[in-house]
């Protein structure tokens, strides 16, 4: 069972590599899923686990389909290992690194027959991107272990992983002992999505590992939404008591410093939008601009004068460093660096906006 | 999961743009009011700050129906605020082909006939919660099963990274009224024991 232990590390250097993959593969796709880039590397080892599961249960027992995706990636794949062939340690981690597909592409339209179903485009690039070849290497390498009666048996009846990037299609294998219609078929892809799903929200809400029904994870889901709402009402409420302070420098700050957040590259929507917010800002500013400018540097020297005036620079900066930020720590050159790496279009508004306001930001960084 | 930096960026300077556009101040505004204020300046500032999703138009949908919020959401959002507005209907069903439906209850019935009937009480407790996850999710009503778990996940991130921002701002101009405070008295103090 050595090859129980060497293919752990192989699997970081497959999860390490396929989000390079992916990038390479979806360009601004991403721009939706800011969030969580971890999110969306995570969904594409959803096929690749399919595959090796239908891989174990082919080769004995069709106990997994009752487990369904609870168990984590891991044990999949340190199930599915036994079965195959050191030999498939090679040709896993290259097709995680390798972008070209037309070989293999090639040679699986050879391989065997499909049946094809209608699916969500984004979800077939990613399934199509790497696990192609996956499947494919599983395959043979079965057709050379395993009996051969059985896996011909199967052959007829089962679709494929394919990397086909121009086509919508999903590519899904039945499983040995199970119905092979399409509708079986679509709900065990549908059932699969919404498991995983929900397994990333049993990671995200606090207390829920031991849940493990549908039902219950709803529940708990339930209650957690609502206690956030709770709690932003109820934040909203401590601001607007404690409110009479924050009248008036923020926004000269905001609108002087915080000009291009570091935007990931995927998202030109959002500099094109905060171009138009500033904007907006600074027309509403308008005439209380000079005021403003002429005003902070004498209120930031003397803070005893004017109590009211209270949130300060530094106060305003410690508060976004909470929140783990390095722009606001007003390194102007990283922040034209980051314009000018992005070298959008829409970056120009920005720098002439900062031209007028540099000026300014040397009395205001004391 | 955490949410990006440059969402925390977009979410505080698009908050307090809010509150300057809403002119927050003691002298306009009774507390309620001033609550309120707040609580759609979040509300929008995380919309805009997580970009294009089914529930922020959902959410920005759901507050421009009140009458006097338009104004301000037309403020603070400009042109997106007309782009945003137009297909969003919380009242869309999802189109069903009729021959597909009646096809697929046939072979349910089929397979209903063979299972049990425990499944029948688990599923109705599944569907029952799926709909009041669904009213609590903004734009939750149009959506099917797996994207209303994602956007789910995705709205619970937000909201998540919405209270902390909330809470350390709130936190901050805390400490500094303080800080303010203490500077302010700590003169009236030396001339208290003076006196004494």
């Amino acid at each position: 069972m050595q090859c129980l232990r060497a293919p752990l590390s192989d699997l970081s250097v497959l999860e390490r590599q396929r989000p390079r993959v992916e990038w390479q593969q979806q360009g601004e796709e991403q721009s939706d899923y800011q969030p969580y880039d971890a999110d969306y590397c995570m969904q594409s080892l959803l096929p690749v686990e399919t595959a090796f599961r239908a891989l174990h249960s082919c080769g004995g027992g069709v106990e997994n389909e009752n487990h369904g995706n609870v168990h984590g990636s891991n044990d999949c794949f340190s199930n599915a290992w036994p079965d195959i062939a050191s030999g498939m340690h090679c040709p896993v981690v290259g097709a995680a690194a390798s972008v070209e597909e037309t070989s293999v592409n090639a040679s699986s339209s050879s391989s065997s027959s499909r049946k094809r179903k209608s699916e969500n485009t984004r979800r077939s690039k990613e399934n199509s991107g790497s696990d192609g070849k996956d499947d494919i290497n599983c395959k043979r390498l079965k057709e050379e272990t395993g009996g051969g009666a059985t896996p011909e048996a199967e052959q007829p009846t089962s679709k494929e992983n394919d990397k086909a990037p121009k086509s919508d299609y999903i590519h899904v294998r039945a499983r040995r002992g199970q119905a092979t219609d399409s509708h079986s078929l679509a709900e065990r892809v549908r059932r699969e999505r919404i498991s995983q799903r929900m397994k990333y929200l049993q990671d995200l809400v606090p207390g829920c590992s031991k849940i493990t029904g549908k039902a219950g994870m709803l529940d708990e889901i339930i209650n957690y939404v609502q206690s956030l709402q709770r709690q932003v009402e109820f934040l909203s409420m401590k601001l607007a008591a404690v409110n009479p302070i924050m009248d008036i420098n923020i926004d000269s700050f905001f609108g002087g410093r915080e000009i291009n957040p570091t935007c990931k590259p995927g998202s030109i929507s959002m500099i094109g939008m905060s171009s138009e917010l500033l904007d907006q800002a600074y027309l509403q500013l308008g005439s209380l601009q000079h005021d403003m400018f002429m005003d902070s540097p004498a209120l930031l020297l003397r803070p005893d004068v004017n109590p009211p005036a209270a949130v300060s620079d530094t106060s305003l900066g410690s508060c976004l460093n909470v929140s783990g930020s390095s722009v606001w720590n007003t390194n102007l050159q990283n922040v034209y660096g980051v314009e000018f790496q992005l070298g959008r279009g829409t970056a120009l508004p920005f720098q002439s906006l900062q031209g007028n306001l540099l000026p300014n930001n040397p009395k205001m960084e004391m | 999961m955490q949410v990006a930096e440059a969402f925390k960026h977009a979410f505080l300077k698009q908050m307090l743009l809010g509150f300057q556009a809403s002119v927050v101040s003691p002298k306009s505004m009774g507390f309620q009011e001033r609550k309120s204020a707040i609580k759609l300046s979040a509300d929008v500032a995380m919309a805009v700050a997580r970009g294009t999703r089914k529930w922020t138009r959902g959410l920005i949908a759901g507050l421009s129906k009140e009458h006097q919020n338009r104004s301000f959401l037309q403020l603070i959002l400009g042109e997106q605020y007309e782009r945003l507005m137009k297909p969003c209907h919380s009242s869309w069903k999802i189109p069903r082909c009729k021959k597909i439906v009646r096809r697929s209850l046939r072979v349910c019935c089929r397979r209903k006939k063979k299972k049990n009937q425990v499944g029948v009480l688990a599923r109705t407790l599944v569907a029952k919660r799926t709909q009041e996850l669904k009213i609590l999710v903004p734009g939750g009503e149009s959506m099917d099963g797996f994207s209303l778990l994602d956007e789910t996940l995705d709205y619970v991130v937000s909201l998540r990274a919405q209270a902390d921002l909330m809470q350390s701002l709130l936190t901050t101009i805390e400490a500094s009224k303080l800080r303010s405070h203490s500077k302010g008295t700590l003169p009236e103090r030396k001339a208290s024991y003076v006196g004494n």
